[in-house]
C-alpha cells in the first residue's frame, strides 16, 4: 500500500468535496458563523477539514452568490460573521446532489 | 467595524496572539481598509469562539493548537487574497490595482501570464511616450516597406525620415495604451464572468 499517494489522495478529495459539505449543512437555511460551521461539519461527517482553507472557500462562494454573510454585534465585542444559503444556492446544491449520486452508484458498480 | 483585540492573562500567549494578528496584517495589506478588516476581524473571532469553547487550561497550549488547525497566514490567505484582489481590481479600473491582481495571480494559470504580457505591452507604450521627450529624433514608429519596420528606439540604424508618425507619435501612444488598459480589464471582466 503506498500510504504517501492515499494521503494526497484523501486531500484531494477533502478539498473537492468542501463546497458541496458546506452547503449541505447550510442548506437548512440556519445561519452559521465560521467556528461554529467547522463544529457542524466535524459532528456531522467525522471528517477534519483544514479549518484555514473553509475562509478562502466561504468567498468563493459569496462571489458566486450561493451564500450570503453578515456581521452580528456580539456582547464580547468581538462580532461574528454569519453565513446563509441562497436560494440559487439551494438550487445548486440539489444538482450538485443530483450529480453525486449518480457518481457514487458509478463508484459502487466499479468497485464490486 | 474595527477590531476588538482578545485580552490574554498570560503575556506569552499574548505575544503569540499578536505576532498571529501582524502576520495576517502583512498578508492582506495589499487589500483595501475593508477587504483588510474583513479578514482580520474573522479569523479573530475564529480564534476568540474557540478560546470561549474550552474556558480551562493552559493559555499558550490552547492558542497554539488553535492556530496550528487554522493554518500559517502566508499559506491560507493567498488565495483569498489573490480573489479578493482581483475583485478590486475589476471594480475599480485603477492600473496599480489590476497589476497588483495580477502578480498574486500569476500562479493561478497561464491565462494571467497572457495577461501580464499583455500589460508589460500597455507599460512599454507609456515608456515610449517618455522616450519620446527625452530622444525624439531616435524614438518613434520607423518603417520603410520590406527593410525597416521599429516601434521604439532605432539606435541610430535608420533614417529618422523613415519615422512615419512625426508629432502624433505621442498622441498615438496614448491612445494604444489607453485601448490596450480597457481591453485588458475587459477581458479580465469576462474572465471571471466565464469562470463564474
Amino acid at each position: 500500500m503506498n500510504e504517501d499517494f492515499i494521503n494526497k489522495w484523501i486531500s484531494q478529495v477533502k478539498k473537492g468535496t468542501l463546497s458541496f459539505i458546506v452547503l449541505n449543512v447550510l442548506k437548512s437555511g440556519k445561519a452559521y458563523y465560521g467556528y461554529d460551521l467547522i463544529n457542524e461539519i466535524k459532528k456531522i461527517t467525522e471528517i477534519e477539514i483544514a479549518e484555514g482553507t473553509l475562509y478562502p472557500l466561504m468567498n468563493r462562494l459569496k462571489d458566486e452568490k450561493l451564500i450570503i454573510s453578515e456581521w452580528v454585534e456580539q456582547e464580547s465585542g468581538i462580532p461574528r460573521k454569519y453565513y446563509s444559503i441562497t436560494s440559487e444556492g439551494k438550487n445548486t446544491v440539489t444538482k450538485m446532489e443530483e450529480y453525486w449520486h449518480n457518481l457514487n452508484n458509478s463508484v459502487l458498480k466499479i468497485t464490486k | 467595524m474595527k477590531l476588538k483585540e482578545i485580552q490574554f492573562n498570560d503575556q506569552s500567549a499574548e505575544r503569540i496572539y499578536k505576532d498571529y494578528l501582524y502576520r495576517i496584517r502583512k498578508e492582506v495589506k495589499g487589500l483595501n481598509q475593508q477587504n483588510q478588516d474583513e479578514i482580520l476581524m474573522e479569523l479573530n473571532s475564529h480564534i476568540y469562539e474557540n478560546l470561549q469553547e474550552h474556558p480551562t487550561g493552559n493559555e499558550v497550549e490552547k492558542l497554539l493548537d488553535i492556530l496550528e488547525k487554522l493554518g500559517r497566514p502566508e499559506e491560507i490567505l493567498k488565495p483569498l487574497v489573490a480573489d479578493k484582489k482581483l475583485a478590486e481590481a475589476t471594480k475599480t479600473f485603477n492600473p496599480i490595482h489590476v497589476f497588483k491582481a495580477l502578480l498574486l495571480n500569476l500562479t493561478n494559470g497561464i491565462s494571467y501570464i497572457i495577461f501580464f504580457i499583455l500589460y508589460l505591452f500597455l507599460f512599454g507604450f507609456l515608456f515610449l511616450i517618455g522616450a519620446k521627450i527625452w530622444d525624439p529624433a531616435q524614438v518613434g514608429f520607423f518603417y520603410k516597406p520590406s527593410e525597416v519596420f521599429i516601434l521604439g528606439h532605432s539606435k541610430g540604424f535608420v533614417d529618422p525620415a523613415d519615422e512615419r508618425l512625426g508629432n502624433w507619435f505621442i498622441p498615438a501612444m496614448v491612445i494604444s495604451a489607453v485601448a490596450l488598459y480597457l481591453i485588458i480589464t475587459l477581458l479580465l471582466k469576462l474572465k471571471r464572468t466565464i469562470n463564474k
